[in-house]
């Protein structure tokens, strides 16, 4: 029982030294003038990194918010687009792979951003890429309301 | 009679040390980002303007005592604000209308760690700068800035990593107020 306890503390004491914390939290904002509704044409950036075609994922919602889109690499400013999207993918393993964290960036053509959305889940309440990539675009453009 | 002490301790006190650092390590999780802690030291403006300017903020996330220390348009603001009166790069910080300018910065990515001995944060923050009569912007720029804290800043993890975050937010105002502080009007 003792063992049990000091083994118990202990692992939570390397645990609050070793973790920052962690919970679930989804926002958005955007920048003050930006008018999110008159961006008709998109380019989502692939990432290198990314192997679970999350740009695919946020071209898909985008089409279906009634927009052309199209994805490639990343290109020297200015884009031949209304707006340029960029997005950070995070992952972690808990008995399988999931999304732990997405941050989507829509950008004015020279790269600036004027909008962005971020969408943090851990384990016990993870989503499906289709459904975080949702939930994410969902709320940035809430703020155009 | 050694025994008996050993067996108190090991027995009753032990599990109690135990258990109490370990609260004693879980709580304060977590303290947000403050403002004197995101202010840049010792900066030096290209030019101090004349003129006056208001500061707003957005972007940022309050933090939630269980999850991890972030910084708030609250704090942002006042960094920035405090920044620009210490360093001059403007004549005077108002607060509400009646500025010449209006100064507008969004924090647009914190890319933050949750596990590990050294902390980094990685910060990318819209700056823009209008003219408040007209609207029209002066200037716009993306800043990234970044700052690692590691366990001799802090053991802790949660301090760790507010540390991290009010260096990145530091070194974002520092390069924000050197951009601004080179425009000509």
């Amino acid at each position: 029982m003792l063992r049990k306890i000091i083994c118990t503390t202990l692992t939570l004491a390397a645990l609050a030294g070793l973790t920052g914390c962690a919970t679930n939290r989804e926002s958005a904002s955007i920048t003050p003038g930006t008018d999110l509704k008159a961006m008709k044409t998109f380019y989502v950036v692939k990432q290198p990194a990314d192997t679970h075609n999350i740009d695919q994922l946020i071209k898909d919602d985008l089409v279906k918010r009634g927009y052309t889109v199209t994805t490639g690499p990343e290109l020297k400013p200015p884009y031949p687009s209304d707006a340029v999207v960029t997005y950070v993918d995070k992952w972690m393993w808990d008995i399988t792979l999931y999304l732990l964290e997405l941050t989507v960036n829509v950008r004015n053509p020279n790269g600036f951003p004027v909008a962005t959305g971020n969408s943090f889940h851990t384990s016990l309440t993870r989503e499906g890429p289709p459904e975080m990539v949702g939930e994410v675009m969902n709320n940035i453009y809430k703020q155009t309301n | 009679m050694k025994f008996a002490i050993q067996s108190i301790v090991s027995k009753k006190f032990l599990p109690i040390a135990a258990l109490a650092l370990g609260v004693a390590m879980l709580t304060g999780c977590a303290s947000p980002s403050t403002p004197a802690g995101m202010m840049p030291t010792a900066f030096q403006p290209v030019n101090k303007h004349p003129q006056t300017v208001s500061v707003t903020t957005s972007g940022g996330q309050e933090t939630s005592s269980t999850g991890k220390s972030q910084i708030s348009d609250a704090a942002f603001a006042q960094a920035i604000s405090d920044s620009i009166s210490t360093s001059k790069t403007f004549s005077q910080v108002v607060q509400g209308k009646g500025a010449d300018y209006l100064l507008n910065v969004t924090i647009f990515n914190m890319d933050q760690p949750s596990f590990g001995l050294s902390f980094t944060v990685k910060m990318e923050a819209g700056w823009t700068l209008r003219k408040a009569d007209t609207g029209a912007v002066v200037w716009q720029e993306s800043i990234k800035s970044e700052h690692t804290a590691t366990t001799s800043d802090a053991f802790a993890g949660v301090e760790r990593l507010r540390l991290a975050n009010e260096g990145a937010a530091k070194e974002n105002i520092a390069q924000g107020l050197a951009k601004l502080s080179a425009l000509n009007f």
